[in-house]
């Protein structure tokens, strides 16, 4: 009986102190501060908002994967100082996860009732947040000039349904970079890359002959097609090359069509001659390219940026040039970018969002940026004269394929989509299988997925 | 009249004990209902219906879509692939791991030199976080400058230079399969070891002299007395390979040609990459039948003649 009680005693105790322990107070202990903190931020404006509105002491939660990145984490943190510096009322908390998983903890917390207020995001994202219900249309949130001066043709690539959702703070095509040493040593003329793909497989046998220094074989290119999201995208665009299309116009599922089968022939091609590393991932043929082991690949132009991380010698040997043109087509592309998507929480945190993105987006924050971190183009008109930009020799390569850009079709299943297509370049590849079978498989692998 | 009042106080006593008892099992039966039962009922529940994250956000409820889930589960031909990926790496991981788990500690449980050590060491795989592991092991099988490709070019004096594990749709289930082994090894032979140390000496002496071979001793003796701690450890070895997704998601993403897309993987893409839960959900509900079905079978084959 007395072993019972004690044991009873002893299990009460437990449940007690847990309970006592328990989250309630952490939550409490870290919710505090932040209420403190806005508190004192209020008192210390006095009322005054600076240029930050209303005057009352706002905090904006902002989910940004970049923070955890080497490289990117100076400039966001810099960021952060200038904003709340030039509007004391407002807070800036950075919402952080991978890359991975930075869109899974946004609608994470949204479905737990906490909604961030701004998402630094990739174009691609966009459908997803959208279909969340997350996504506010940019005309809600952004002044109407600011709006404006975007481009028209980036704008529709951030448009769902007609609307805009995204404020791309830079954009980039799938632009061709080449390594201008390899050229030469090639016998080839370091200014003139092919324009074609079928310059491409004249040169590519110089260039396959090729050596490292410590011996490790050369490809002559690149495109990547392992299982990652944005790669499907990068897959639209080299289909794009060869006039080739995944959707319609009007947003009608085609892959029917000459262009598409051209491109995954020559996709095909290229992997049985050994010129394209098999399945490689964006920052395989980086890593490729800064070691010298890659002559030519495809990527964004802020792709740079992890390149030279690896070599800071790239910044000797790189080039960007217009994406390959193949069959009956010109060497289109699609266009990619960073953008902020805004989540509406109400007037007071949205018009703190509308001063965070209009401060972000603009010449003085953005042109060291541009310059030293992430190169790429910009996306509206006061944003072209940037030194970042004209004073760029690795950028005016690819210059004229941002015109040329074509819109990746929005829709919400989209991520899914390009995994399919991801699977669909794999088939060709390494699965070895022929390319009408390994459309025919993608076309009903897809069915789920329309729109 | 003594004899009822003893009685009566017996049978106090025996429903003061199954109180107590309840009492005592009430935290762990609480539990295993709020955060096992109910959200595996709900999960079922919400395979039947149309249910994305703008449900979960707006708080509305899903809509029924008459099976539509299902339908696009056997229909879409990715199901059937999908569990066979996830069958064979399940038992080509758990009697791998079985066997070299199992040398290991008998290696170990002998007097040999450093066994101390080696028993220290061994467990540093699996304190490694499992993403860290499957990048770890993305470097080791690159394939233009991996380890891996590197040994390979040695052991073969350079004939074979292009040694690619993970993109080649017929070899990619095998090199995730090595870094599952890799982390997952330790522990086994560390539970199988203190299974060992259960065996009686005098049965394994007698048997000895009885004139009993190494092989015989093992299966005959050892095997059996260690059958619950074998038991254990390959139900535990079953579920942590049902369920693994990390190593999957992190070093081939279920490709190259989704030949590494098991049932973790189609449920994490129907879920979180296209956001639809309800989808997700049907997927989970199969492999949680299909799980149950294994380990069904798994525990009647244990049971049929116990020690």
């Amino acid at each position: 009986m007395k072993k019972r009680t004690l044991a009873l005693a002893m299990a009460a105790i437990m449940g007690l102190t847990t309970a006592c322990s328990g989250g309630g107070q952490t939550q409490q202990s870290a919710a505090a501060p932040a209420k403190e903190a806005e508190k004192t931020a209020g008192e210390a404006t006095g009322g005054q908002s600076g240029e930050g509105g209303s005057g009352e002491a706002v905090t904006i939660k902002i989910a940004n994967y970049a923070l955890l990145e080497a490289g990117y984490d100076e400039f966001w943190g810099n960021v952060k100082t200038g904003f709340e510096e030039k509007y004391p009322n407002v807070t800036i908390e950075w919402v952080t996860a991978p890359y991975g998983e930075i869109l899974n903890q946004v609608i994470n917390m949204a479905g737990g009732g906490d909604m961030v207020d701004c998402i630094f995001s990739e174009m691609i994202w966009i459908p997803a947040l959208v279909d969340a219900g997350l996504a506010a249309p940019m005309e809600e949130i952004l002044d109407a000039d600011f709006l404006n001066d975007y481009y028209p043709n980036i704008l529709e690539a951030h448009s769902v349904d007609g609307q805009v959702y995204g404020a791309p703070l830079y954009v980039s095509p799938f632009v061709l970079f080449y390594n201008k040493d390899l050229l030469e040593q090639a016998g080839l003329d370091p200014s003139a890359p092919p324009k074609s793909y079928d310059e491409l497989l004249e040169i590519a046998p110089k260039l396959a002959e090729l050596k490292t220094a410590d011996g490790n074989p050369v490809y002559p290119f690149g495109q990547p097609t392992a299982s990652v999201i944005v790669i499907g995208s990068s897959l639209q665009a080299f289909a794009q090359n060869f006039g080739g299309t995944v959707f319609d116009s009007d947003g009608t599922f085609n892959v029917d069509n000459q262009g598409f089968k051209e491109a995954m022939e020559m996709l095909k091609k290229l992997d049985e001659l050994g010129y394209n590393p098999q399945n490689c991932k964006p920052k395989d043929l980086r890593n490729l390219f800064a070691l010298g082991q890659l002559a030519m690949y495809y990527d964004n132009t802020w792709g740079f940026n992890g390149a030279k991380s690896i070599n800071p010698e790239v910044v000797n040997f790189a080039a960007t040039a217009l994406p390959l043109s193949g069959g009956q087509g010109a060497g289109d592309t699609t266009l990619q970018s960073h953008c902020f998507v805004a989540v509406n929480n109400g007037p007071e945190r949205a018009e703190a969002v509308k001063n965070f993105i209009q401060y972000v987006i603009s010449p003085e924050i953005l042109n060291d940026y541009i310059a030293n971190i992430a190169p790429a183009y910009p996306a509206k008109a006061a944003m072209e004269s940037m030194e970042a930009v004209t004073g760029s020799e690795f950028l005016k390569g690819g210059q004229d394929a941002v015109e040329k850009a074509v819109a990746v079709y929005q829709f919400p299943t989209l991520s899914d989509f390009n995994l399919e297509l991801c699977a669909l370049g794999q088939a060709v590849t390494v699965g070895k299988e022929p390319v009408e079978d390994a459309i025919e498989n993608f076309k009903s692998a897809v069915q789920p997925l329309l729109p | 009249m003594n004899n009822t009042g003893g009685k009566g106080l017996l049978k106090n006593r025996h429903t003061a004990d199954k109180l107590f008892s309840l009492i005592l099992l009430l935290p762990a039966i609480i539990t295993t209902i709020v955060f096992i039962l109910i959200p595996v009922a709900d999960s079922i529940y919400r395979s039947f219906f149309d249910y994305r994250v703008r449900n979960i956000i707006s708080g509305q409820p899903g809509t029924w879509n008459n099976f539509a889930n299902y339908i696009k589960l056997f229909t879409g031909g990715k199901l059937v692939p999908s569990m066979v990926n996830t069958l064979v790496f399940v038992f080509g991981v758990v009697i791998a791991q079985f066997i070299f788990g199992m040398a290991l500690a008998l290696i170990l449980n002998t007097n040999m030199k450093a066994s101390r050590f080696i028993r220290s060491i061994m467990m540093i795989p699996w304190v490694v976080p499992t993403i860290i592991s499957g990048l770890v092991w993305i470097w080791m099988f690159q394939p233009q400058y991996g380890l891996v490709k590197y040994l390979v070019g040695l052991v073969t004096g350079g004939r074979i230079t292009d040694f690619a594990i993970l993109n080649n749709p017929a070899t990619a289930m095998f090199g995730v399969s090595c870094a599952a082994l890799w982390k997952q090894i330790p522990l086994g032979t560390l539970l199988l070891l203190a299974g060992l140390a259960n065996v009686p000496d005098d049965m394994l002496e007698a048997a000895k002299i009885d004139g009993a071979n190494v092989v015989q001793r093992f299966f005959k003796i050892t095997m059996p007395y260690m059958k619950s701690v074998i038991k254990v450890t390959v139900s535990m070895s079953i579920i942590e390979n049902f369920k693994q997704f990390p190593l999957f998601w992190t070093m081939t993403g279920g490709g190259p040609n989704n030949s590494t897309t098991t049932m973790a993987i189609l449920s994490y893409r129907e879920a979180f990459v296209s956001n639809n839960f309800g989808s997700g959900a049907a997927v989970t509900t199969m492999w949680m039948l299909m799980m149950i079905a294994v380990v069904l079978v798994y525990n009647r084959i244990f049971k049929k003649d116990e020690l």
